[in-house]
This record gives C-alpha cells, structure tokens and sequence, in this order.
C-alpha cells in the first residue's frame, strides 16, 4: 500500500491546476450566458461593454470566435459555443467577454443587452413523457428495445401473468451535477504558432485533439496540459466552454486568456446527469425464482439530445438470470443544460429502481434479499451465452453479511429511543471495461525509472497505480519510478473514464516495461559493452549474467554511454471480448435511522464489499470507493437539479444544492475480495472509480423501508416523503 | 460587487453620525453584495466600537458584537440560545458572525437572492416568483401575497421564546423594543423587515431572567445534519413541578415569515401533566392559519412533529 504521491502536493497548495497558471500579459475572459430558456437571440448590445473599463474584446454569436465542432470516439460531437444564435436550455454560453483583470471582465459582461425571440420552453420529464422518442443505439451498439423470451414464450406480459408473483413499480431519480471542486477553466497560451493549453480535462490527449479540430489547427500545433485535476467525474471528458474561448480568443487577441466559469455558471455551462423515470416489473416463482423481469426506462436530454442516461440497459440486461426480459430506452428532448457521463452514468440511477424492485420482491415473497440476489445470481447476461470472466458476489454478499450483522436484520426493523433503525442491502456493477492506451517506459542512467502516458489523473490516484505497475513489471522499489501523466507530448493514455484507467495503462506498461528491458538486455550484451557476447538476463533492477556478474541499469547504460533508454507500450481491448463477459461486483449494506417524530432519515453505517479484480492500491482504491458510496448518500437523501417551468435552476449553488456534509456520513466500510481477472487484461484489475456509487441509494431506500415501512420510490428521499400526515 | 466606501468608526457616536451600512461579521452582508442584491455606497466597519460583552448577572446581556460562537459556548448562556446557535451555519461563520448581525441576517429565498429576478422584498412591486415556484422551503406562517420568504435566524426564534428584548441607539437617542415586535411580517410592504429606523444600531440583547429556561432546547429540522437552514424548528422551555407543566415557552422556525411564538401552543401546556397526549393536544394548535403553497404543504405536520419532539426530549426523565 502506498500513500498518493501527489497527496502532499495538493494538501500544502503546491499542486499547480489548471487556472494557477499565469503567464505573463494573461487577460480574463468572462462567459456570459443566456437568462432565457428557450429561443433565439435577436441582438446583442455590447456598446456600454465595449467603453467599460478594460476591455479588449467581446464576442458574441453576431460577432464570433470560429469554431468547428470536434468529435470523438469516446466522447461523440462536443457542441461549441457562439456558432449559432439558438437558445436551448437557460444558462446557455452565448458570449464572452476579455479584459485586463477578471474583475474588469465580469464587471463588463453584466453590461450585455441581449434581445431574444423567447420561444416556450419545456423542461419538466414528467410534461414531456408522452412525447418520448426512442433511444439511439446504447453503447455497444444494442437497439432501444431488447426482448429475451423463453420458447413458446410469446411475450413478456404473458411471462408476467403467467408468474406467481409479480411486483410492479416505477421510480424517479433526480438531475444532478458533478459539482467537482475545481470549477471548469482554462488558460491558453500561443507562442510562434504553437497553443499551450492549461485545463483540467479526463484526458490531455484528447482535450489536444479536440481543441486542434475545433481551432482547425494541426494536432501538433495545440499542447494540453492538465498535471492535476480537481475532480472531473465525467464532467470533463469533453472540452469545456472556456478551454474553447480561452483558446480561440487567445489567438486573436495575441494575448494569454484565462477563462473560468463561477460555481453558479458550472451548474449549467457544463454537463450533468439526466432525470429519468422507471418502470419495472418483476415476475417470479414463490421459491424466489425470476422467471420475468421488464425495465422501461425515461432519459431527460437536452435539444441536442447528445446524451442518454441508459438505465435498463445498464442495469436489467445483465444483472440477473432471468428466462424473459424486455428491457427499453426512451429519451425525453427538454429545454434543460447539456447532459453528460456522471460517475456511473446508467448504473447508479438504474440501481436505484433494480434493487429497490428486488427488495420489493423479497418482501412480497417474504424471503430474505440477499438470498433472493443469490438465488438469481447470473452465470451470464440473460440471452448471451459469454459467462462472467471472475465473478465473486456471492462471497461479497457473504461476508458482508457477516461483517454488517445482517442477520440481526428483522422485519419491520428496530427502535431505538425515538428512531426506528433499519437496513438495507443491494447489489453493485459495473462493466470491467478498457480503452487503448500507450505508456512509455524509460530506464535513466542514474538507476531510476519513468512512466508516462498523456491521460490524466482526475484524483483518482492513477499517478501512484502508474509508479507502482511500473515498479512492479521493472522488478525495481517504487520510489525510482517518476510517474508522469497530462501532458498532450506523451504518449496517448486516452481517458480518464469508465473505470478504465488502471486497466488500460497498466496493460500498455506491461508491454512498454519487457520492450525496454530487452533494448537493456541487448545493449549489455552488445560489443563493446559490459556483458559482450554473454548470455544476460533481467531481475531486480539489475542485469544478470550466467556467471554470476551483475550491474545495475544505469550501470549499464553509463557503461555503455547512454543516458537513457526508452520503450513505448500499446494495450487495447481484443479477442478477451470474445470469450468473456466482464464486469466488477460488490454488495452494499446500509443502516439508517429514521426519527419516529420528525423523520429525518440519517445513514449511521455503511459497508461496501467489491469484487474488481486485483487491487492495485489499496489505499486510494478505498478511498475511491468510499467516495462513490458517499456519493451514493448524497443521491439518496441530498442531491438533485430543481429545474422551474421557465428553465431557472432554483438551486444552482452550494448554498442550496445540497451535498452531504460531514455529520451525514458515518464510517464508511469497504471491503475487497481479491480475484486478479486476467482474463480481462495482463493487470488482473478491472477499476473501482465507479461501481462504489451503485446501489447505495438502493440499499438506502430499503432500509428505510425496513426501519419504516414507507417504500420510497424517488430520490433525493425527503422528510415530506416520510410524513404520514 | 460593486465599488465601496470602506471606513470605520471608533465610537458609537462616530458610527451613527455618518450615514451608511454597517458591516460586522459580514456573513450575510458581504454575501449579498457578491450576489448584487445589495449595493451600498458606503460601508460602516463597527467591529471595534465597544458592543461586547456576556453579563448573567441578572438575566442575559450580550453586546450585539458577541461573536455566535463565543455566545454558544458561555457557561450562562440557556441550552435554547446555545443550541440554537450550534446547530447554525458553520463553525466558521459563528466565529466570525455577530449576534447583532445575526439578528438582521436576510431571508435565504432563492429569488430575493437572484437579481435576475422579481422580488417584492428587494424589489417593491416587482412580484414574488416564490408564490408559485420552488417554495419547498418557504413560509406557511405570516405570509402574504407580497411575500412568503422565511425568516433565516435559529437565534431569534429561541430569543423570542424567552422574551428577549433588543436595545437600539440612534442619534436621538436609545430605546428597548421586544425582539417579538421588532420583526415585521410582510403584509403589504415586506420591504420593511424590522422596526430598525434610518440610522439606528442594535447594542445590546437581553434576556430577561427565567431560572425554569434550564429545561429549555432547540430541535432544528432540515435536509443534512449539519450547514443547513431549518425546514423547521423549536425552541421549547418547560417549567415543570410535581408532574405538572406550570408555564411554558414555544416558538418555531423555519415555518414563518417572523420567528414565531405559539402563545395558543403555551397555554394548552399550561397546568397539563407532561404526557404525550397533552403534547399532541398542544403542538395540533400550532398550524392554526397556516396557508401551504404548492411544495410546503408537509410544513404544517412537520411543525407538529417537530415541536412534540422538543417538548419529549425536555421531559425525557419526567416520563422515564
């Protein structure tokens, strides 16, 4: 186990971020948004701008910055700002705003008259259900709709009347916003011909890509730049509005622009997480057998309808056995801020309905939950015969219960005082997934050693997994491997994203790592060289031959005058998913407390046991995890956009968006049973940023209804959820 | 923000001689001039004028420039004030709010903070968007059709549980007014918040003596446990000998437009033993009049439940 590298960096300030750059002549730049939902924008008056002390520049979509929309493989089409003067959701980019000081900037920028042609906007999921679409393709290419009957089955409402027990429902989950700490910004910079761009992104390689295609400039005149990341959580995985602007301005006005959004214009300028509603129903035998499961499913999305919140798919079509399914996708077009990847986009709304919908099976069955999840534990994905690669849940599940007392666990729960206590189980995935990636490994002439891909480390601790895979496939300690990541000029590391990284890049080394030691091997063995002629091979840092000599590395490389020698690796998924299924696993537990008089419902322990494969780090695996079950409080009892009729957003701070705070979360327990998936990559790890958020609010809401006997079936969970009266 | 004269006085003379706005903890005012709803051109820093001070000698004095978090922590001060202070804002903002400020603290209405938006209260006659949209956290109590914003300050509703008086000096001189008539509630001109006139100060708070406020909480109800404003609350003090309640103290928060005191809620507890059924019986009376909106109306049963729960927990041993 090893403490984060850059942990002292960040906690004594030194870590340098994105907007903590300030080259010399930097102008601000203020983005100015819409105050109208729905619409055109007619005009801009920018004359009082213009005379107001400072400023350089003001650009609006009457008088713009060119940009041409990019698009990538991960991430689609990333709209652009000012190209256009439609108005699809309030708070909308429609201007910018450079002068001398960020004061002068947004001082200005209050000055804009905007005239629009308001057009009704329609923001509310529930209005908009009846003028549903269905879903584009998900992810891997599966239609809106997938059916999975039995034969002789004819359909899954016959499959559903035909079983002994059924329980329908539907449920809601709220927006929410990733709100990570570090606001979306940028500074960029152009030096003969050449833009540096210092941003916080999922990926330097692709914010570089991006903002070339955008610019229209070569790939190899942009440079991203992003050492550290305060927080992204899939809300950085595109290119954000002021890394456009900055860039765009900063090259006609010559001048380095930084841009940052405030914490209110985050809310809306950015991308959160979809609305959605859903249907589920659940069929069974009495001895707890699913023998039908139908998820329909309602993703918000914005005009653009770019992103879907996918909930069945993500959930229903994998995780248990079931001999008839249908599971569907249907999205809702509203005048409401771009929606986006949020930490387990699809699995943590959609666990909320699936595990809430299996506890209300278990209940009408009158069996124990957990029993109920074994017994229809899947070998497979319903309708596919590619079984699990590693998959240990019901051990999850086991030891959980013993480590959390579940089986003190009785219905109807317990009093205590004026609270009546509660707990509450659920299953969590996540798809073990990867992206490709390549790493360079380098071996110095002073005996240590560096890691580096592009990519980023968005706080995960993916610097430290780079240092100690590297350590580990070079047979040296830690402390010699200099980790090295964000950073465009690298080698491609791809993204930040879908619980990847660890997998991708740790793949990449162990290709970069035997490259290079055989370049070692080879230059030892070489004429002139130490080990001329002799038979020489690779162990702990050192160069072996077969009579018994040895020389350090660097030793080698000084004899042979080299000061470093260097081999890039390349991973990506193949053939594995063929033969495989794969995802990570874990079982949730949660205990709440529910005041008899006034309802407040407080989580007072917390238990996560996972099954991800090898744990690379243990510590900030933990605190990975720990952070999405956190999260997971937060989406329960805490979070959620409120969205008005007009398209305002009547809660876009932290004064009142809320977010737990300390007294909300109890030690939080998080367990891990340790199974390498080589069968997935040469790492054995299959990522742990995102499966901690799932199922949370699901074992929350159950042990609600176990302290309560109230089934909520929304989320955030409210005390007026609660009242009886 | 817009720019300010920043000057201040070393006197209380000098402070009400120059016309401006005073500045002590800053917690709300500079908030509200980040967020442009207010403007002043003239900012008065008070913190060095002589207003401390926490003297139990008879009662409870507190200079208006006590910090909440020293208030909280004095050995004299009530359970119900110090509560009520803990469970406020944060450890950092009572380290640096006044309990003046505390007292003139603005509403948290989300469109009272949005200049972008009407508001009659910052805005007179500009309308009040809260009538029909997300009011989950205003009034049901002492609202109009002007304004329905809830009063913010946990202080102020224990303060007028136990009669607490404010002491204000103005040029004219000084005069004492019932902390319970110094808010106003909105009717007609929700402008107006307080009897504050143009120029005057708070110095002091005063608590008159009442030895039985040992047996006094504060019970805060709201979305986290912690940085939140109340969706309700209680202040609740009970006077209780040989098993039978002689006087009692009510008032709750989070609910009205004023703090606001129960004196119907007190009178039912008055001569009834300390049971659950005359706590039922009581807390029923304290919804009288309340007018719901379309997101608060579980405002009314949560004040019920939630005045019965600070009435259990200072009877705890009594009933045990």
């Amino acid at each position: 186990m090893t403490a984060r590298l850059d942990s002292p960096l960040k906690v004594t300030g030194r870590a340098r971020y994105g907007s903590d750059h300030n080259p010399p002549g930097m102008v601000f730049g203020y983005v100015v948004l819409s105050t109208v939902a729905h619409g055109e924008v007619t005009a801009m008056d920018v004359t009082a701008v213009r005379d107001a002390p400072g400023v350089l520049a003001v650009y609006t979509p009457f008088e713009s910055l060119e940009l041409h929309t990019p698009h990538n493989p991960i991430m689609g089409a990333t709209w652009v700002p000012l190209q256009d003067t439609d108005v699809a959701y309030r708070g909308q980019p429609i201007g910018f705003v450079v002068a001398e000081t960020f004061e002068q900037a947004r001082d200005a920028a209050s000055l804009v008259e905007v005239s629009y042609r308001e057009r009704t906007p329609l923001t509310s999921l529930e209005d908009g259900l009846a003028a549903a679409e269905d879903a584009p393709p998900s992810m891997d290419g599966s239609p809106h709709t997938v059916t999975v009957l039995a034969s002789g089955v004819e359909s899954i409402e016959d499959a559903l009347a035909a079983s002994p027990v059924v329980v329908e429902a539907t449920y809601t989950t709220a927006p929410q916003n990733h709100a990570a700490m570090e606001p979306h910004s940028a500074v960029a910079v152009w030096e003969s011909g050449t833009l540096t761009v210092y941003s916080g992104n999922q990926g330097s390689d692709l914010q570089a890509a991006s903002l070339a295609q955008a610019l229209a400039e070569p790939l190899s005149a942009v440079h991203a730049v992003n050492p550290f990341v305060g927080g992204a959580f899939g809300g950085k995985g595109a290119t954000s509005v002021p890394a456009f602007l900055a860039a765009a301005a900063a090259r006609d006005l010559g001048r380095p622009v930084k841009a940052a959004l405030t914490r209110e214009q985050v809310f809306t300028a950015t991308g959160t997480r979809a609305a959605t509603v859903q249907r589920l129903a659940l069929g069974a035998e009495k001895d707890g057998t699913l023998v039908a499961l139908r998820h329909d499913s309602w993703s918000s999305t914005p005009m653009s309808r770019a992103f879907i919140e996918q909930t069945s798919h993500s959930t229903s079509r994998e995780w248990y056995t079931t001999p008839n399914m249908v599971i569907s996708q249907k999205m809702v077009p509203l005048n409401i801020p771009p929606t986006t990847f949020m930490r387990a986009p699809g699995e943590a709304p959609g666990s909320f309905a699936l595990e809430s919908a299996i506890d209300e099976l278990a209940v009408e069955l009158g069996m124990d939950p957990i029993e109920l999840r074994r017994r229809n534990s899947s070998l497979a994905p319903p309708g596919k015969d590619l079984q699990w690669s590693s998959k240990h849940l019901d051990e999850c599940f086991g030891i959980g219960a013993e480590r959390f007392g579940w089986s003190q666990r009785s219905e109807g729960g317990r009093v205590d005082g004026d609270w009546l206590v509660g707990l509450g189980t659920a299953t969590a995935m996540f798809p073990a997934l990867r992206f490709p990636a390549s790493v360079r490994v380098t071996l110095n002439a002073d005996d240590t050693a560096e890691v580096a891909t592009s990519g980023a480390d968005p706080g995960t601790g993916l610097l430290s997994v780079l240092s100690l895979i590297g350590a580990d496939s070079l047979d040296i300690a830690p402390e010699r491997v200099t980790p090295r990541l964000g950073d465009s000029a690298l080698p491609s590391g791809g993204m930040s994203g879908g619980s990847t990284a660890t997998a991708s890049a740790g793949s990449a080394i162990m290709v970069a790592a035997p490259e290079v030691i055989d370049e070692l091997l080879t230059l030892a063995a070489a004429p002139g060289a130490p080990f001329e002629g002799a038979e020489v091979s690779y162990a702990d840092g050192r160069v072996l031959a077969t009579d018994g000599r040895s020389l350090t590395f660097g030793e080698v490389l000084r004899a042979v005058d080299r000061s470093s020698i260097a081999a890039v690796g390349s991973s990506a998924p193949g053939e594995e998913m063929s033969k495989h299924s794969f995802s990570s696993f874990g079982a949730q537990f949660c205990e709440v407390r529910v005041h008899r008089w006034t309802r407040e419902v407080r989580v007072s322990r917390m238990l996560g046991v996972f099954d991800a494969g090898r744990i690379i780090n243990e510590q900030p695996a933990r605190s990975q995890l720990m952070g999405g079950m956190i999260w997971g409080v937060s989406a329960a009892l805490h979070e959620g956009m409120e969205i008005e009729a007009d398209g305002r957003l009547a809660n876009g701070d932290f004064a009142s968006y809320l977010i737990p705070v300390n007294a909300d979360i109890p030690d939080v327990d998080v367990q891990f049973v340790q199974y390498p998936d080589t069968l997935h990559n040469p790492v054995g790890a299959r990522g742990v940023g995102e499966i901690g958020i799932v199922g949370v609010a699901a074992a929350i809401a159950n042990a609600v209804f176990n302290a309560t006997g109230t089934r909520v079936r929304n989320i955030p969970i409210a005390i007026e959820d609660l009242l009886d009266e | 923000m817009r720019p300010f004269e920043l000057t201040a006085p070393e006197t209380v003379d000098a402070a009400l001689a120059s016309p401006g706005t005073f500045l002590a903890g800053g917690t709300t005012l500079v908030d509200l001039m980040k967020l442009d709803v207010l403007t002043p051109e003239r900012v008065l820093d008070i913190n060095t004028l002589p207003l401390q001070g926490i003297d139990t000698t008879d009662g409870l004095r507190i200079g208006a420039l006590e910090r909440m978090s020293d208030v909280a922590a004095h050995p004299g001060t009530y359970p119900v004030i110090s509560r009520a202070l803990l469970l406020s804002a944060s450890q950092q903002l009572r380290n640096m709010a006044s309990i003046g400020g505390n007292l003139m603290q603005r509403t948290r209405c989300g469109y009272f903070r949005d200049v972008s938006v009407p508001c009659n209260r910052r805005e007179p006659g500009s309308g009040c968007p809260a009538l029909t949209g997300a009011n989950r956290m205003h009034a049901v109590l002492g609202t109009s059709e002007s304004c329905v914003a809830t009063h913010a300050s946990d202080l102020a509703v224990a303060l007028v549980a136990l009669d607490a008086r404010v002491r204000l000096v103005g040029s004219d001189g000084e005069r004492t007014v019932a902390l319970a008539d110094f808010y106003r509630m909105p009717a007609d001109t929700p402008e107006v918040e307080t009897d504050l006139r143009q120029g005057e100060l708070i110095s002091e708070v005063l608590v008159p003596r009442l030895d039985w406020a040992s047996r006094s909480t504060y019970v805060k109800v709201r979305d986290r446990q912690s940085y939140e404003f109340a969706l309700c609350s209680a202040a609740v003090a009970l006077d209780v000998q040989d098993s039978r309640i002689v006087d009692a103290r009510v008032a709750a928060g989070g609910v009205a437009t004023v703090p606001w005191r129960l004196p119907s809620v007190e009178q039912a507890l008055r001569g009834a033993p300390p049971t659950q059924e005359t706590f039922e019986a009581a807390a029923a009376l304290a919804t009288e009049g309340a007018r719901p909106l379309s997101g608060n109306g579980f405002k009314a049963p949560l004040l019920r439940r939630t005045i019965i729960r600070a009435l259990r927990e200072v009877t705890e041993e009594d009933r045990a």
